[in-house]
């Protein structure tokens, strides 16, 4: 069975905000890297609170590990499976020194002490932030905070960590370093969602799924996906550019095996192409 | 001429403390009237720093900032009138909207630069029109607003005082790919009618390859290139190594060449690659 699986979900917040979603199926796996795709306003940012029960359709069901996030009596249980974490780093950050950040969740969950410290340990490490455990949030780069936010999810050890644009506030090589540590979790058996804009973000993921207008548009593995390059464009997307450059020119008659989605792909594809 | 002169500008952070840290270290530069200017370089490189110091929110350590010919600290007490001039829209600035509705958020400059009635309304519509904020929405409160129509609102605000110079800081940080598409397109079109100088502070290389006459690139509060944007694209080696990531299409064709393919050098655009790789198919068909 799907570790998340939500059907046929219809939500709105209010009567200006109507189907928000709008008959939205999915289903997430065990482990599972998925990629949540769509512009400002599709919906990505409300599926992702209906995945930890911060948010409850209005009809349809969302089932995290065999429950019901409509049953409020299990709603803790849900938050310490799955955790999220959100786009502006500095809204994440609670206590004063990083250690204590990353030990808030945990201590709320009624952990022992002993294990709290063990947990706090390996999450600072797991993202690479425990040489700065003694120091202050306020001093860190935006992509170390994300950093340090991340490891106080993992501190709860949820099972699944659903990310809403968690780059998106930040530069580039904070990106890179927030998209290191997302693979760390992945190879660690954490399931993860990513919602992002970033299309060489998306790549990385094992399947992505494109949303619009509060439905489910496209999903399928990276490649699939970005081999729709008019149907992303028409919905204004983005493709990597090393697959639009690919799309243009087997659009102007170029033969090819593959589509490519980044550099390295992309260098061998014209290296094939030009000989 | 030039609009904007930098002498030998330099700020020191925290002096005489454990933090002392030289945010802008001994900048010298020139900005001609009508130019724009892309101004890269990783976190902490001192963008910010400069610029602030180029409307004087910030009072230089030592060295001069000329606005058309004087310095601007001449007078200090006159400094006011140097923020008229060069406008300045920072960091997600629709966390900057307080007014009651949208039109009032956007009058305040041009109220505070003592202008009349009529003036007044005929600025905020245009300024309004520049960003295509309708008229319906100006009557709206801005926390109404979706997030990228507050983004809009904001820069109408600063846009309003019709500046001499319009520095953006991170225009586009935060917006989907279609809401950066139009701002960008909005800024370059303002441009194209208003004629003014644009500085425009960012992270993405695409964005400012799209719009800049030159790139100025900073690290360690240093100016390490002022030039074109092919020029500064086609030194992607030293860019990487000052933290910067070029575009992917740049990355992509600058290893093709080095692997001996006949492409040129600083290649910025899906487009610009396209004709080169469609070229090099014709030429080797003719063999």
């Amino acid at each position: 069975m799907s570790f998340i699986s939500a059907e046929n979900v219809k939500f709105s917040y209010d009567e200006e905000n109507k189907n928000v979603l709008n008959d939205v199926s999915l289903t997430i796996e065990k482990g599972e890297f998925v990629a949540l795709l769509g512009h400002n306003g599709c919906g990505k940012s409300t599926m992702a609170k209906l995945l930890n029960g911060m948010l409850t359709p209005d009809e349809g069901v969302v089932v995290v590990d065999s429950i019901d996030t409509k049953n409020e009596e299990m709603t803790y249980e849900i938050r310490s499976k799955v955790g999220l974490v959100l786009q502006n780093p500095d809204n994440q950050l609670v206590a004063s020194i990083i250690e204590e950040d990353v030990a808030f969740g945990p201590e709320n969950l009624g952990i022992e002490p002993s294990e709290i410290r063990r947990r706090v340990d390996e999450s600072l490490k797991a993202v690479g932030m425990y040489e700065y455990r003694r120091h202050a949030p306020h001093k860190l780069s935006g992509g170390q905070k994300q950093r340090v936010a991340i490891a106080g999810i993992l501190a709860m050890e949820p099972s699944c960590v659903v990310f809403d644009e968690p780059t998106a506030m930040l530069d580039p090589n904070g990106r890179e370093e927030v998209m290191r540590a997302i693979n760390a979790l992945k190879e660690k058996g954490i399931t993860i969602v990513l919602i992002t804009h970033y299309m060489n973000e998306a790549v990385l993921a094992d399947r992505v799924v494109v949303m619009d207008g509060g439905k489910v548009l496209l999903q399928g593995t990276p490649r699939e996906v970005f081999s729709e390059v008019p149907t992303l464009k028409r919905h204004c997307l983005d493709v990597p550019q090393a697959t639009e450059l690919a799309y243009r020119l087997i659009g102007a008659g170029v033969r090819f095996t593959d589509m490519p989605l980044n550099v390295e792909e992309c260098v061998s594809f014209l290296e094939e192409v030009l000989g | 001429m030039n609009v904007i002169e930098v002498k030998d500008l330099s700020f020191v952070y925290g002096v005489d403390t454990p933090f002392e840290k030289k945010a802008v270290d001994n900048l010298s530069l020139s900005i001609k009237q009508g130019e724009v200017i892309g101004l890269i370089g990783h976190t902490g490189s001192g963008k910010s720093t400069f610029v602030q110091m180029l409307n004087g929110l910030i009072k230089p350590s030592s060295g001069q900032v000329l606005l058309e010919g004087k310095d601007i600290w001449e007078k200090p007490k006159e400094i006011r009138k140097v923020r008229f001039k060069v406008g300045m829209v920072f960091q997600y600035p629709e966390y900057q909207l307080f007014d009651e509705t949208v039109y009032k958020d956007i009058s305040f400059g041009p109220r505070n630069k003592g202008l009349g009635e009529s003036e007044i309304d005929e600025t905020v519509r245009r300024a309004a029109k520049f960003v295509s904020l309708n008229d319906k929405l100006l009557g709206k409160s801005p926390f109404d607003l979706s997030g990228g129509e507050k983004r809009r609102a904001a820069i109408a605000g600063v846009i309003a005082m019709d500046p001499d110079v319009l520095i953006l800081d991170e225009p586009t940080a935060g917006l989907d790919p279609k809401g950066r598409d139009v701002l960008l397109s909005q800024i370059i079109s303002y441009h194209k009618e208003r004629k003014n100088t644009i500085i425009l502070v960012s992270h993405s290389m695409e964005d400012v390859a799209r719009i800049a006459d030159r790139i100025m690139v900073l690290n360690h509060g240093r100016l390490e290139m002022l030039d074109t944007p092919r020029a500064v694209f086609s030194r992607v080696d030293e860019l990487e190594s000052m933290g910067l990531r070029v575009p992917q299409i740049t990355r992509i064709m600058t290893i093709l060449r080095g692997k001996g393919y006949d492409f040129s050098d600083g290649i910025l655009t899906v487009g610009q690659a396209f004709e080169e790789v469609v070229n090099l198919l014709k030429k080797e068909g003719k063999r």
